[in-house]
């Protein structure tokens, strides 16, 4: 039987190994042969071997970043909404609520965005007639990180020693007060977490933004211009292409890894802190 | 205070909501820009309209708006009142607006007769050995039979052979073929083409798979497929050990939204809307074309 357990626990780092053997074998050996120069340039022209992949890390930054700003602005005051603003009877029913967002499939996101989202911004809101881009992405990325950043921050406030509140009350502060003067500073690293975690989200999303983002190749200048994420551009080409730019699209792979483990490892930082922290905050509360 | 608030929000779900029924329904507008619809890069679709319009090779503008399938475009198309984009013929509906080109409709006699400029061949490309296998050669006696025709030209698709004999099935075939590549082909022809062999030969197993003639390059000539499906013009390099078998010819139409008041477009003006090096020739805004 342990046999069995270890073969298990064996298997998922196997997995690991396996993908990121594929990812390195295939992928570094491109960028070397093609040279920074051409991968890292802004060309993205197939059929003059251009794979430059700038405009893209850079429409994956933006489409990441205005979704942090819409998600976090709209995911941190629902949590402390909840926290204390809520009758407690409606916060367990407004939890499950928003947990089963995270339980839709990301392609159903990616179809309310492009019948409902690009046609009213297209219409109603665009200055040039473009509904696609980063501003639709970044919508619809926002709503799909609610999940993980309500539940992640509220966690990390429901941590927070409850004399901290009770205390601020005491010494004469409102509950707005006591709640955004010292619930969330002291709640701060669990809620860096959510966000780190969010954006993790964010920039591997795939399915969701390709089919509200255009799918153009260039950087993008404009909240209403169709441009490429790393993710879209592995996706459009992946079961299209053959030879050299396959292999481009797996060195796109290299580059978008890099940015998740990048978050992963700030993600277990963060987290370590945020243990620190409450450990020390209990032995200096009771 | 609050329930203002409330009443507020509600309010403004309302509205939301109610666009969003509403279906958006926005009218075209001369002044404003052009929104390009292109395929993906690997498409089939996509080289042979940028080939057919004179930018082989060429990179999409910049801006334009990449779709990943045939369906995508439509609804593109459908729903977007300043859209242009191309399509297989045999693909659109009556929910777009199809453009002559050149003065010429497109229509399977004019695709056929050649005064279409915008068609291509759809292919099923196989090495020479595939054809050792019985089951193999009787698909592709079938596919130049008079049912095969038939069935071409209900589904849109131009026949191009002409005077075809009616296949004849031979019961004591059984087994399976495998076709993947094009979607141009593989989405609508071959399954109405499996449907009528497998009424002839019923024992014998078709396969149909996606992911675009790129696929149907690569899978033929490793072998994974017996036919790979392709939508371009053959190109020999792409798959060396391989021969094709032109099963009909297609016509890419170009379309636009049912408001658009356009009603044709030539080459060269569709050159200037795809050509990223058009310069001062590029046609942006729809008030150049819609006088």
């Amino acid at each position: 039987m342990r046999g069995v357990f270890l073969f298990c626990a064996v298997f998922s780092l196997l997995a690991l190994g396996c993908i990121c053997v594929f990812l390195f074998i295939n992928g570094v050996p491109f960028i070397g042969k093609v040279g920074l120069d051409n991968f890292f340039g802004m060309q993205w022209n197939l059929h003059e071997a251009s794979y430059g992949i700038l405009s893209m890390i850079v429409a994956s930054l933006y489409v990441t970043a205005l979704a942090m700003i819409i998600g976090v602005s709209l995911g941190l005051f629902t949590a402390v909404a909840l926290y204390k603003f809520c009758p407690p009877k409606m916060v367990a029913v407004i939890r499950q609520l928003i947990n089963l967002l995270a339980g839709i499939p990301s392609v159903i996101y990616g179809l309310f965005g492009l019948i409902i989202i690009v046609p009213l911004l297209r219409d109603y809101v665009s200055p040039n007639g473009v509904g696609y881009g980063i501003l639709a992405a970044s919508i619809v990325l926002s709503v799909m990180v609610l999940p993980t950043l309500v539940g992640v921050s509220l966690d990390a406030l429901n941590a927070v020693p409850k004399n901290y509140y009770e205390g601020a009350l005491a010494l004469g502060a409102t509950k707005e007060q006591s709640v955004f003067r010292i619930m969330l500073p002291a709640a701060k690293s669990g809620i860096m977490a959510a966000v780190v975690l969010s954006i993790g989200r964010a920039i591997g999303e795939t399915m969701a933004v390709i089919m509200v983002i255009g799918g153009s190749p260039t950087i993008p200048t404009s909240l209403f211009q169709s441009t490429r994420t790393l993710t879209a551009n592995i996706a459009m080409g992946a079961t299209e292409l053959t030879g050299d730019p396959k292999t481009a699209l797996i060195a796109t792979g290299v580059v978008l890894f890099f940015f998740t483990l990048l978050l992963n490892v700030s993600f277990s930082l963060l987290k370590g802190g945020e243990k620190r922290e409450n450990k020390r905050a209990q032995k200096t509360g009771s | 205070m609050k329930k203002l608030f409330t009443i507020f929000s509600m309010a403004a779900a309302l509205v939301l909501v109610l666009a969003a029924a509403s279906g958006c329904t926005a009218k075209f507008d001369a002044s404003k820009n052009i929104a390009v619809v292109a395929r993906e890069d690997g498409s089939g679709t996509k080289s042979a309209f940028m080939e057919l319009i004179g930018l082989k090779g060429k990179a999409d503008p910049s801006g334009i708006i990449i779709q990943t399938g045939s369906a995508g475009v439509l609804a593109e198309g459908k729903s977007n009142p300043v859209s242009i984009a191309y399509e297989s013929l045999g693909y659109v509906t009556g929910d777009v607006k199809i453009l002559k080109v050149d003065g010429v409709e497109a229509t399977v006699s004019n695709i056929k007769n050649g005064t279409y400029k915008i068609s291509r061949p759809l292919s099923v490309i196989y090495k020479e050995t595939t054809l050792n296998s019985d089951i193999n050669q009787a698909f592709l006696d079938f596919l130049k039979s008079s049912n095969a025709q038939t069935i071409i030209e209900s589904e849109g698709f131009v026949s191009i052979v002409d005077a075809a004999s009616a296949y004849v099935p031979n019961a004591a075939l059984s087994g399976k073929i495998t076709v993947g590549g094009s979607t141009s082909l593989g989405d609508f022809l071959m399954p109405a083409l499996k449907t009528e062999f497998k009424n002839l030969q019923p024992n014998i197993e078709i396969e149909i798979s996606g992911g675009g003639s790129g696929t149907g390059y690569e899978s033929a000539e490793n072998g994974l497929f017996n036919f790979g499906m392709i939508s371009e013009e053959f190109n020999v390099t792409k798959a060396s050990s391989c021969v094709a078998y032109t099963v009909c010819k297609d016509g890419i139409a170009v379309i636009v939204n049912k408001s658009n008041p356009l009603e044709t477009i030539t080459i060269s003006e569709l050159k200037s809307i795809y050509d990223k090096d058009a310069g001062a020739n590029a046609i942006k805004k729809w008030d150049v074309l819609v006088k």
